[in-house]
């Protein structure tokens, strides 16, 4: 075939057959994309989990690597088991009240006309 | 017994746009992008070879090129054509690899006409086809990237363009050069 203009090349370049993709080549495209397994954790998890272990343990390290630590411990907890103790009758009272009401709370239902109104207002 | 109960494709399946199939993508039907693999990757592939020059990479860099394209799908420009798009992927994944190669071995100086494929081993090859795809690849890159697309696409030289990310009068300049070189290897 003879090339010396350029239609002749246009039309050999036309008529040039595309070469065949290797026969695999459709599986391993759908595979890696639509048939591709979803990650078990997604990589903002990955990063969160390793921030907050990352944060605890120097929170851990510098608690540990104060001076006197566990003593500093010690007197705290026992301090907060004190000042329990100390006040327990009217605590426990409180602290009984606001258990049932946010119980009693939760176990509301409000009517579906009321809130429709309270949306549409 | 197992091939009758198969379920048979419809005789007449409507030709739906790559608009169509890309929003049918996004709405979670895979085999919807299946329909785009098998409508776009004996072109990838094409292009990849004749910008790599090597089957095995081509291969690699055709898979890289859709799984690039489905991650990034829903950045589509509604009305964009998806051929220029996968195309434009393609190849910049394309120019990664000769870099990388280049790096790696010093192979590939983007100006440079392949020796491999020079008249010697062009007048052993007797087809028509093989011939033209002999010269092809003896091009240096950037012609062999203009040409290769102008075969895929046609003379929608602002495509071309897109893909290569010159202007549209260097494509033509690359183009007419590219033909040039390909009659006169080809008249030899």
């Amino acid at each position: 075939m003879s090339y010396h203009d350029d239609d002749d090349l246009d039309r050999a370049l036309a008529a040039l057959p595309l070469e065949e993709p290797p026969a695999g080549l459709h599986a391993r495209i759908m595979t890696a994309t639509v048939h591709r397994p979803a990650p078990l954790v997604r990589g903002w998890e990955i990063w969160l989990v390793g921030t907050l272990l990352a944060l605890a343990a120097w929170l851990t390290w510098t608690l540990v690597a104060a001076p006197h630590a566990v003593d500093r411990a010690l007197v705290l907890f026992t301090g907060v088991l004190e000042s329990a103790a100390d006040g327990s009758g009217t605590t426990l009272v409180w602290l009984a009240i606001g258990v049932s009401s946010a119980w009693w709370l939760s176990q509301l239902s409000i009517p579906r006309t009321a809130r429709r109104d309270v949306r549409v207002r | 017994m197992g091939a009758a109960l198969a379920v048979e494709p419809p005789l007449a399946a409507p030709v739906v746009d790559d608009q169509a199939l890309i929003a049918a993508t996004l709405a979670g039907r895979p085999e919807a992008f299946g329909e785009l693999v098998t409508r776009y990757e004996r072109a990838v592939y094409n292009l990849a070879v004749r910008t790599l020059r090597d089957r095995t990479e081509a291969e690699d860099a055709a898979q890289e090129a859709f799984l690039k394209a489905y991650r990034a799908l829903g950045s589509f420009r509604p009305g964009a054509k998806f051929s220029t798009w996968i195309f434009t992927i393609c190849y910049r994944g394309c120019c990664d690899r000769l870099a990388k190669r280049k790096r790696l071995s010093g192979e590939e100086l983007p100006d440079r006409a392949d020796t491999a494929a020079g008249p010697e081993l062009l007048a052993v090859r007797n087809d028509d086809a093989a011939r033209l795809r002999a010269a092809i690849d003896a091009l240096p890159e950037k012609y062999r990237a203009v040409i290769t697309l102008y075969h895929l696409q046609g003379k929608q030289y602002e495509d071309i363009a897109t893909v290569l990310n010159l202007p549209l009068g260097t494509v033509k300049t690359h183009l007419f050069r590219a033909k040039e070189q390909l009659r006169k290897v080809l008249s030899a």
